[in-house]
């Protein structure tokens, strides 16, 4: 195998559209974010979290903006600001969503018209492979 | 000598998981996602494993953000499921094979895959949906696993080069362990799906299909679709399909495919799944 050019590897993922590869650089920024999610594994985190959301969010080395994403459940920013899908799901799981409810809100449709998209075939790559190709 | 003697291939969409556990695989959306399964599990049923090699990736579950492994091998006596914010799945515990895992560990590490060790872990969807599908609801599973945990989260995920150079060093793990063992590996994961952002829900039968032609009719060429070739195609998740090569790697240059099905959705998943057979 030829030796990868990690800063053209790295250039390329932002090139597709509408999505937000988990780097090195966004896992550092969110390194907090995922690991409070991830906390949310414990039932006993999970009840003292329902109870008071923002004193729990004390607790962690959070800034505003990755507080006030969290308290909104605002997954997009939450993605930009080095959330990780999975870890996420932590909270959204704690919720009582299901990963179709939640992955629906990034999206800008409703739940219904999501799922009604996914049972007819999903969304078609035709269009959103790359930006600059516009293909 | 143990011996590999036949390959998996399968999605493990958290939904299927609660899908069985909740009664719901005969409702009119989850019936054809499972009915590609029933010829899998009668075949399993006659073959009767001794032990599956289930590569899979923890889905921060076992591994937060502390520590990172690429390729982690599970070496205890059994894992339990883990409580993935909606309480553990109701499957039973999982039993490994320390004896064959620590030789794979070493037998790897000798041949220059530098595996992480883990001796204590809970296994998550990823691990016990494919379980679930192949067996079922048993008391208890009818085969010793051994987890094998890639990461596919964090990039870079390993190269589908390596992961089915990997394959290879496990195959010749495996029939140098002294004992009479029938050993199957299992690839999990994929197809095409995204799970995040405005994209989200995207899906390429066209491709996955292609994949799956190719797992038993061209499969070197699978080794080097690049990384970023699977998620413009398949989507930010679809990258767990280089999971399959570590597999398709362990089962040797020629396969029969025994059986493939393929079905979308499961939730925001394309379903894919395959059985193959070495050639020897
Ligand atoms: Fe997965």
């Amino acid at each position: 195998m030829s030796h990868l050019d990690i800063h053209s590897y790295l250039a390329a993922f932002d090139d597709i559209p509408g999505t937000r590869v988990y780097t090195v650089a966004r896992a550092r920024k969110g390194y907090w974010i995922n690991q409070f999610a991830m906390s949310l594994m414990k039932p006993e985190n999970r009840a003292r979290w329902k109870a008071d959301e923002t004193a729990y969010l004390e607790g962690w080395n959070l800034d505003d903006d990755q507080k006030a994403a969290i308290l909104a459940r605002d997954y997009n920013r939450l993605l930009d600001l080095g959330g990780n899908i999975y870890f996420l799901a932590k909270i959204f799981s704690t919720d009582g969503l299901s990963f179709l409810q939640a992955v629906s809100t990034m999206t800008g449709m409703s739940v219904e018209d999501y799922q009604a998209m996914m049972l007819a075939g999903g969304r078609s790559p035709n269009g959103v492979r790359s930006i600059k190709e516009g293909n | 000598m143990a011996r590999i003697t036949a390959g998996v291939a399968t999605s493990h969409v958290p939904a299927i998981g609660a899908a069985i556990d909740l009664g719901k695989t005969k409702d009119a959306y989850w019936q054809p996602v499972f009915a590609g399964y029933d010829w899998s599990r009668q075949w399993i049923a006659g073959e009767k494993p001794d032990v599956v090699i289930l590569v899979y990736n923890d889905h921060a579950s076992a591994f937060d953000m502390k520590i990172i492994p690429t390729f982690a091998i599970g070496c205890a006596e059994s894992f339990k499921p883990a409580d993935e914010g909606w309480g553990p799945r109701p499957v039973p515990t999982v039993e490994g094979h320390p004896d064959l895992a620590w030789h794979i560990a070493q037998s790897c590490i000798l041949d220059e895959f530098d595996m992480t060790i883990i001796n204590e872990m809970e296994v998550d969807h990823g691990l016990t949906v494919p379980l679930s599908l192949l067996f079922g609801q048993p008391d208890a599973w009818p085969v010793k696993v051994i987890p094998l945990a890639v990461n596919v989260v964090t990039y870079p995920p390993p190269s589908g080069n390596r992961c089915w150079l990997l394959g290879e060093a496990i195959r010749r793990a495996v029939e140098s362990f002294p004992g009479d063992l029938k050993v199957q590996v299992w690839g999990t994961g994929g197809m095409s799906h995204q799970l995040q952002g405005p994209r989200a829900g995207l899906i390429n039968a066209e491709w996955d299909n292609r994949f799956l032609d190719m797992m038993s009719q061209d499969s070197q060429r699978l080794r080097s679709i690049p990384h970023i070739e699977y998620l413009r195609e398949t989507g930010s998740e679809g990258i767990e399909m280089v999971m399959w090569l570590i597999m398709r790697g362990a089962l040797g240059s020629e396969v029969r495919q025994l059986h493939r099905h393929y079905h979308v959705p499961a939730s925001n998943t394309a379903v894919g799944h395959l059985v193959l057979e070495p050639v020897a």
